[in-house]
């Protein structure tokens, strides 16, 4: 049983996924706990892979018994690993809490959006287990394909969004596919193993460096890296809830995830660093990314859109850790990668609740929270002190390393973009605090003037709440318990310089 | 914007056309790519698949998950157009 | 002149790319870049099938005679199968792209009445 988990991980949300439009013929209500209990068995696969990882090193699975590179093989090795429980994990998360939330926006089209939800789903995890260049090109149109109409079924204007996702995810997708097309035409082969084999003689060649670079820029425009981040605010703001509580942790980490797979593994560190000025360029991108997400969220009346920009800042983080490129920096860009999808989740499900309580999800819809719905609030002060970055939560450790690593390679400017995004996300979440602390609202003094406490409260139901307390925990837990997860998985998921 | 559009394909244009240069000539029977993996496809796919067509038996027998993973696009798309598309009818009255 | 003819596939079909991509990023009504999107992908396509061709080859189907291994099978009688494999995933995924595409814009028409993107922008202040 556990020999065939990697591929269970898979196979299992995508057959249900198949299977959704027939149990929501059969009862609506069904759906729910249908896409809970596929989400639940490919978590638990993914944490056995997990585990056999950690014991017994890289795991190599070949579909259908042919062996690379004749055949499509699955390799799993940490970096892998970590990422499909991720993903698996918060999907997961993102259904329990997805009832509510789904029964308010669009209680018209909740089976035919429990099925494409699985099928992104199915995306994620076959991008991020895939050892074959062609395999993830595959996965990566499945995922896009779901995500853009998730997104299109939102709010007023989510449609055009929607578009202009289609439009550039389309270029970064095509970019993606003429990269493994001209690697394949200089080599042969579409194995990440095999072509990190062949391509070394030809590292002069000029055709593998314009794949390298067309995997680069198709990479980049999926992962919102500065300025090719134009459609990220406007599609996850105007999506529904839902949608970009999936959409938002996952997409962009992923992206890196294979940007880090091209980088280190399909070309050695060698080229990408050595041979290459790519780790200066991916640096000063990444600074540039930390000051433009940090300063644009300053700008925004609507919280969702803030968090936007917070997002295009934290790819900021990361690429330019891996820009850094030494030792210490790149384990704080995939500490970060972990740290970045529980935080993004925590952002984005209270600004769910937000939504489903408000209707609206702008920054004065805050107003008075903290004595209307306490819970919510002391869980986004959690995830708030993450993103700032205070220890012991997860957010610290993962700036910590990026710092430690950037002074010891001498990028002082990053050092100071770092420094300079926590200081603009203080004032960005005491603006919040302030707003939420404070009733600025009339008729909220009326109401809550003379009345008992727990006639005041208004909380978020549990089916949302419940998520969002699992991440504020898991937020001080990873912290706390940060460094056996660096020394068992991450420190071998570094890349050897 | 028009300009920076056209700037921005020329200099793509130029990029692929500047990496097609060490490429393998059209038609050339010892390119890397007829050498390395296919030759296996071709001299066995009788023997291995049954199936003298060489495209199918790659399609089907040794990348057939990519096959799964195509028909999954156009599920994919498929539900993504009535999720998209369909309205319910308004109950007249 | 050897030179361009060596490699005049690449660069016809790179051209066509380029023309699908400059409609995609520049045109500002809808179903034009969709058309854009269409012909940039279509290029890409027939841009790896001519990397599959080898001179004097015929197509990668086995004739009876070699069906029936009564002799070995020469390897540089027929074409590389793979990229007609990869490509028709690719001609799949195109068109599932162009249908979800077109079905956001049939949404943002009946949304606006119009297609021109300035004049959505305009609409939506």
């Amino acid at each position: 049983m556990t020999e065939q988990a990697p591929i269970l991980i898979v196979v299992i949300p995508l057959m249900c996924a198949l299977m959704t439009p027939l149990v929501g013929w059969l009862r609506k209500s069904f759906c729910y706990p249908w896409v809970i209990l596929s989400l639940t068995i490919s978590t638990i696969c993914s944490l056995l892979v997990l585990n056999t990882v950690i014991h017994q090193g890289v795991i190599h699975y070949y579909l259908g018994g042919w062996l690379p590179p004749w055949g499509i093989e699955y390799v799993v090795d940490h970096l892998n690993a970590l990422m499909l429980v991720l993903v698996s994990g918060t999907a997961l998360l993102v259904a329990v809490y997805s009832k509510r939330s789904l029964e308010q926006e669009i209680p018209d089209k909740i089976v035919y959006f429990y099925t494409v939800f699985l099928l992104q789903v199915t995306g994620f995890l076959g991008i991020v287990i895939t050892g074959d260049v062609f395999n993830l090109y595959v996965f990566l149109e499945i995922a896009s394909l779901a995500g853009y109409a998730l997104i299109a079924i939102g709010e007023d204007g989510a449609p055009l969004a929607s578009f202009r996702y289609v439009v550039l995810g389309t270029v970064g997708a095509c970019f993606y596919l003429l990269a493994v097309g001209y690697l394949y035409i200089v080599t042969g082969s579409l194995n990440m193993a095999d072509l990190s084999r062949i391509l070394p003689e030809l590292y002069g060649s000029r055709v593998v460096l314009v794949a390298f670079a067309f995997f680069l820029v198709g990479i980049a425009l999926k992962m919102a890296l500065f300025p090719l981040h134009v459609w990220l605010p406007d599609a996850y703001t105007k999506a529904p809830s839902t949608a970009s509580l999936l959409l938002a942790p996952l997409m962009t980490k992923v992206a890196i995830y294979v940007m880090i797979r091209v980088m280190f593994t399909v070309f050695k560190p060698y080229f990408s660093i050595e041979l290459l000025p790519v780790a200066q360029i991916m640096l000063w991108v990444g600074i540039i990314a930390i000051f433009a997400g940090a300063i644009m969220a300053l700008a925004q009346i609507d919280f969702k859109r803030m968090l936007c920009y917070i997002i295009v800042a934290e790819v900021g983080y990361m690429v330019g850790g891996i820009g850094v490129a030494n030792a210490v920096a790149i384990k704080g860009a995939i500490l970060h990668i972990m740290n970045d999808v529980v935080m993004t989740l925590g952002l984005f499900a209270v600004a769910g609740i937000i939504s489903y309580k408000m209707r609206h999800h702008n920054l004065s819809d805050f107003s008075g929270l903290f004595k209307k719905m306490p819970f919510t609030m002391a869980a986004l002060v959690t995830v708030a002190l993450s993103i700032v970055g205070v220890p012991p939560t997860c957010g610290f450790f993962s700036k910590w390393y990026l710092i430690q690593g950037a002074i010891m390679a001498g990028s002082w400017v990053f050092v100071v973009a770092l420094l300079f995004s926590s200081l603009i996300n203080i004032i960005l979440f005491f603006r919040i605090f302030e707003i939420g602390y404070y009733s600025f609202n009339e008729t909220d003094e009326a109401h809550g003037h003379g009345h008992e406490e727990s006639a005041v409260i208004n909380e978020a139901p549990l089916s949302m709440l419940i998520p969002t307390y699992i991440v504020a925990a898991l937020i001080i837990f990873i912290g706390l318990y940060n460094q056996p997860i660096l020394v068992n998985i991450i420190q071998f998921a570094v890349p050897k310089l | 914007m028009r300009f920076l559009s056209f700037i921005v394909t020329v200099l793509t244009g130029a990029v692929l056309i500047y990496g097609t240069l060490d490429m393998p000539d059209w038609g050339d029977p010892n390119s890397p790519a007829s050498r390395h993996v296919s030759p296996r496809y071709i001299t066995k796919t009788e023997v291995e698949t049954a199936t003298p067509n060489m495209v199918t038996s790659v399609l089907a027998d040794y990348r057939g998950y990519d096959t799964l993973g195509e028909t999954t696009v156009i599920f994919t798309a498929g539900v993504s157009c009535i999720l998209l598309l369909r309205r319910r009818k308004k109950t007249t009255g | 002149m050897e030179f361009i003819v060596a490699k005049y596939n690449y660069w016809i079909y790179i051209i066509l790319m380029m023309i699908g991509f400059y409609a995609m990023i520049a045109k500002k009504n809808l179903i034009k870049k969709i058309i854009g999107m269409n012909i940039f992908q279509t290029a890409i396509i027939l841009f790896f099938v001519s990397t599959a061709y080898k001179k004097g080859t015929t197509l990668p189907i086995l004739t009876s005679a070699d069906a029936h291994g009564e002799h070995a099978i020469a390897v540089a009688q027929y074409l590389n199968p793979l990229p007609h494999v990869l490509m028709l995933t690719a001609i799949v995924v195109m068109v599932a792209t162009l249908g979800v595409a077109l079905a956001i814009a049939i949404m943002v028409y009946r949304r606006y009445g119009t297609l021109n993107e300035d004049e959505i922008i305009k609409a939506m202040k």
